[in-house]
C-alpha cells in the first residue's frame, strides 16, 4: 500500500518535474523573442536618432516605443518617411528597411527610417500558428538573424481585446481584434489603447516633421487582390500611379495602382494623408508564407516563397500574381525586398515631377541588384563594423553615438556634444506637444475635408454611407477569417 | 536608275519615320476634337492614370479641353449633356480593392454603365474602349472585368488596348466580331503619345 503510495507520488512528481521543464523550455521561447534585438550597421550618412517616445513621452519604456533613423543630406529639399514592420509577420518589409539603412546615401532632402513600426508585434510569433521565430540571411562573414513576429500588437501589451472595435474618430466598426492591429488604428489618439497611442505617435511625428512623403510598406498573400500593389491617398495618386506604369511598363516588375478607398478607415493610406500633409502610399509585396492554403510553414517558405499547395492554385490562375513555372513558383526574400526598395525609389523619382520643391535625392540598392547578390552582399558584419555604426533596435532609449569616425573628427569626442543636441528636443517636444494632444479631435473637420472636396469629383456618392459595409468586408479580404479567429 | 535609287531612298525614308512617329502603337489612330470626357467602366484605377497621361500631352487641358468624372449621370456627377463633348473614353477595369469599398455592387456599376450607354447612344457620343492595366481578367464569367467589357467594348467606335491586357486576344475577338478598330499600345505610357495623336485641340 505504501509502495503503491510512493510511486503514485514519484509519478506526480515527474509530471510536474516534466511540466516544469516544458514551461522553462517554453517561457525561454517567449522571453527570447519578447527581448531579441535585431542588429544594423547604419550607413555613415546616418544623422540622428529619435524615438516614437520624442513625440509621445507617454510611449517612453514600453514596448510602443522604436526607433526612428534619420539621414539628412543637409541640403534644402524634401522629406521621406519609409516605414518597414507595420506588420512584423511580412519582414520583407523591416529587411527591406534595414538594408536601405545600411547602404543609404543622402544628396539632397531628408530621410527617415523606421525600421519596426510596430515594436510590441515583433516580440511574439503569430498566435495560434506553428510560425517559425527567426529567419536567417546568409552573408559572406555569416548569418544574420532577424525576426518574424506578429501581425498583432502584443497581448502583454494590450489585453483584452473587446467584443467590437470602433475606429477613432471616425466611429467605423472594425473586425474586434484590428483594436490590435495598427494599421487599422490610425489616427490614433494619446488617450486611447496601446496601439492608439503607437498610431497617434507615429502621426505627431510625420505631422512635427512636416514629412512630405511617406511610404509604408507591407506584404500580401498572392490569392489576396490587392498584392503587388501601390494603395496611394488621392494627395500622392500622380506620384503611385506614374510609379507604377513605369515599373510595370518598363519591364522593371509588374506593380499595379489602387486608390485608397475613402471609406475605409484607419489605414496609413488614409489617415496619413487626412490626418497630415503628408502624400501617404502604401505598397505590398507578394508573401506566399500567410496564404492560407500553404503546407508547412517553414522558415524555407518564408525565404523562397515555394509551396506545392499554391502552386495548384497558381496552375489554376487563382492567385493575383505570377505564381507558375515562369517563377518557379516563388517569390524569394531578395525579389521581395528589391520590390520595396525601388518601389520606393520610384515614388523619390516621381515626386519632384509633381511637386518640385519637395525632392528628395537618396540612393540604396535596387530590385536587379537584389535579384542579382541577394539580400546578404548589402548586409554588413558588426563584429568589424564602426560600433558607432552598430545600433541594435529594440525599445529601450539610446541615443544617436555621433558621426562615424571615418567621416568626422574623433569619434569619441563627437557623441559628448551631439548627445544634449539630441536629448534636448525629448524634453522639449513633450511639454510643446502635450496640449496639441486634443488637436487631433479639432482637426477632425478637417480631415473631412479631403472626403468632402475628393469625393464629389472622384468618388463614387454613394460611398459613404456604406463605410460599415467596407470595413467588415476590407479585414476579410486581407486576414482569412481563420487567423482572425485564431488571433 | 538614279530615280528609282531616289523613290526607293525617300519611300523608305517615309516608312522611317512613320515606325518612329508610331513607336509602342500599332493600328488606327482616329481623331477627335475638344472637349472630351474621361469615365471609368468597373471604378478601377484606369480612369485617373487616363486622365494623367492625357495631361502630359502637353496639347490639352484638363477642366479646359478635357474633363473626368467617375461616374457621370450620378448624384453629385455631371452628365454627358454637359458639354457638347466630342467622344466618350471610358477607361475598363474594376477595382482590386473592392467594389464595396466604394460603396457599390458589381451589378449597381454594370446598370450604371448600361444607362450611361444607352444615353451616349441617344445623344449620338462617340464611345472610345480603353484599356491601360496590365490583364486582370481570367476565364471565370463572374469576372468583374470582363463583365466591364462586355458592357462597353461592343458599343465602341474604337478600342485602345494596352498589349498585356490582350494577351488571350479577347479584343482581338471583339473587334472582328462587332468591326470595330483596335489599337494596341506597347505599354500604359504609350497612351500619352496616342492621345496627343487622337485629340486634337479645337480651335
Amino acid at each position: 500500500m505504501t509502495e503503491s503510495k510512493n510511486t503514485k507520488i514519484s509519478v506526480k512528481l515527474l509530471c510536474l518535474a516534466l511540466a516544469l521543464v516544458l514551461a522553462a523550455v517554453a517561457g525561454y521561447s517567449f522571453y527570447d523573442q519578447r527581448h531579441y534585438k535585431e542588429t544594423v550597421v547604419v550607413s555613415d550618412a546616418l544623422t540622428d536618432v529619435r524615438w516614437l517616445s520624442d513625440y509621445v513621452p507617454e510611449l517612453e519604456g514600453t514596448f510602443g516605443d522604436t526607433p526612428i533613423f534619420v539621414f539628412d543630406s543637409g541640403v534644402e529639399g524634401g522629406s521621406l518617411l519609409y516605414c518597414g514592420g507595420t506588420h512584423p509577420y511580412e519582414p520583407a518589409t523591416s529587411l527591406s528597411a534595414f538594408i536601405m539603412m545600411e547602404n543609404i546615401q543622402v544628396e539632397k532632402g531628408v530621410v527617415y527610417v523606421i525600421p519596426q513600426c510596430s515594436f510590441s508585434a515583433t516580440t511574439l510569433g503569430v498566435q495560434g500558428n506553428a510560425y517559425p521565430p527567426y529567419f536567417t540571411i546568409e552573408t559572406e562573414w555569416g548569418e544574420q538573424k532577424y525576426k518574424i513576429g506578429e501581425r498583432n500588437t502584443n497581448p502583454l501589451d494590450q489585453w483584452p481585446d473587446n467584443f467590437t472595435y470602433i475606429n477613432y474618430p471616425s466611429g467605423q466598426s472594425q473586425a474586434y481584434n484590428d483594436l490590435r492591429n495598427l494599421n487599422r488604428c490610425y489616427p490614433g489618439r494619446l488617450d486611447g489603447t496601446f496601439t492608439e497611442r503607437v498610431a497617434y505617435a507615429i502621426m505627431e511625428f510625420i505631422r512635427t516633421e512636416e514629412i512630405d512623403i511617406s511610404i509604408d510598406s507591407h506584404e500580401a498573400s498572392i490569392m489576396y487582390p490587392v498584392v503587388g500593389t501601390y494603395v496611394a491617398h488621392q494627395n500622392a495618386e500622380n506620384i503611385a500611379m506614374m510609379a507604377s506604369m513605369d515599373l510595370t511598363g518598363n519591364g522593371i516588375f509588374d506593380m499595379k495602382y489602387e486608390a485608397s478607398p475613402n471609406s475605409l478607415k484607419g489605414f496609413t493610406h488614409r489617415e496619413w494623408g487626412d490626418y497630415s500633409d503628408t502624400l501617404a502610399i502604401l505598397m505590398e509585396t507578394p508573401e506566399p508564407f500567410i496564404d492560407r492554403i500553404v503546407g508547412p510553414i517553414t522558415e524555407d517558405l518564408m525565404m523562397t516563397g515555394q509551396d506545392l499547395f499554391l502552386s495548384f492554385a497558381g496552375d489554376k490562375g487563382l492567385t493575383y500574381v505570377e505564381y507558375s513555372e515562369e517563377n518557379n513558383y516563388s517569390w524569394p526574400m531578395e525579389v521581395r525586398v528589391g520590390r520595396h526598395l525601388t518601389g520606393a525609389a520610384k515614388c523619390l523619382e516621381y515626386l519632384p515631377m509633381f511637386y518640385p520643391e519637395k525632392e528628395v535625392i537618396a540612393t540604396w540598392p535596387s530590385y536587379d541588384e537584389l535579384v542579382e547578390q541577394g539580400c546578404g552582399a548589402f548586409l554588413h558584419d558588426p563584429s568589424t563594423a564602426d560600433p558607432n555604426q552598430v545600433y541594435e533596435i529594440y525599445c529601450e532609449r539610446y541615443e544617436y553615438k555621433g558621426p562615424i569616425a571615418s567621416k568626422e573628427e574623433p569619434a569619441a569626442e563627437e557623441p559628448a556634444a551631439e548627445e544634449p543636441a539630441v536629448e534636448e528636443p525629448v524634453a522639449e517636444e513633450p511639454a510643446a506637444e502635450e496640449p496639441a494632444v486634443e488637436e487631433p479631435v479639432a482637426e477632425e473637420p478637417a480631415a473631412e475635408e479631403p472626403a468632402a472636396e475628393e469625393p464629389a469629383a472622384e468618388e463614387p456618392a454613394a460611398e459613404e454611407p456604406v463605410a460599415e459595409e467596407s470595413a467588415a468586408e476590407e479585414p476579410a479580404a486581407e486576414e482569412p477569417a481563420a487567423e482572425e479567429a485564431a488571433a | 536608275m538614279r530615280r528609282v535609287i531616289c523613290g526607293i531612298l525617300c519611300v523608305l525614308m517615309v516608312l522611317g519615320f512613320a515606325t518612329t512617329a508610331f513607336a509602342g502603337i500599332n493600328g488606327e489612330v482616329k481623331t477627335y476634337g475638344t472637349p472630351f470626357l474621361i469615365t471609368n467602366a468597373g471604378q478601377g484605377p484606369g480612369g485617373k492614370m487616363a486622365r494623367l497621361l492625357v495631361s502630359q500631352t502637353g496639347t490639352v487641358v484638363l477642366d479646359t479641353d478635357y474633363f473626368y468624372d467617375s461616374e457621370p449621370g450620378a448624384e453629385g456627377h455631371g452628365t454627358l449633356d454637359d458639354m457638347d463633348y466630342t467622344c466618350l473614353v471610358v477607361v475598363i477595369g474594376s477595382t482590386d480593392k473592392g467594389l464595396g469599398a466604394s460603396g457599390i455592387t458589381i451589378d449597381d456599376e454594370l446598370a450604371r454603365l448600361e444607362e450611361m450607354v444607352a444615353h451616349a447612344k441617344e445623344i449620338e457620343l462617340p464611345i472610345v474602349a480603353v484599356l491601360l492595366e496590365k490583364d486582370k481578367r481570367s476565364d471565370i464569367p463572374t469576372n468583374a472585368n470582363e463583365r466591364c467589357i462586355d458592357a462597353i467594348c461592343p458599343n465602341a467606335e474604337w478600342m485602345i488596348v494596352v498589349a498585356d491586357g490582350n494577351t488571350d486576344g479577347r479584343f482581338d475577338a471583339i473587334s472582328e466580331e462587332y468591326g470595330i478598330p483596335l489599337t494596341i499600345i506597347d505599354t500604359t505610357l504609350d497612351f500619352t503619345e496616342l492621345a496627343k495623336q487622337a485629340f486634337i485641340k479645337s480651335e
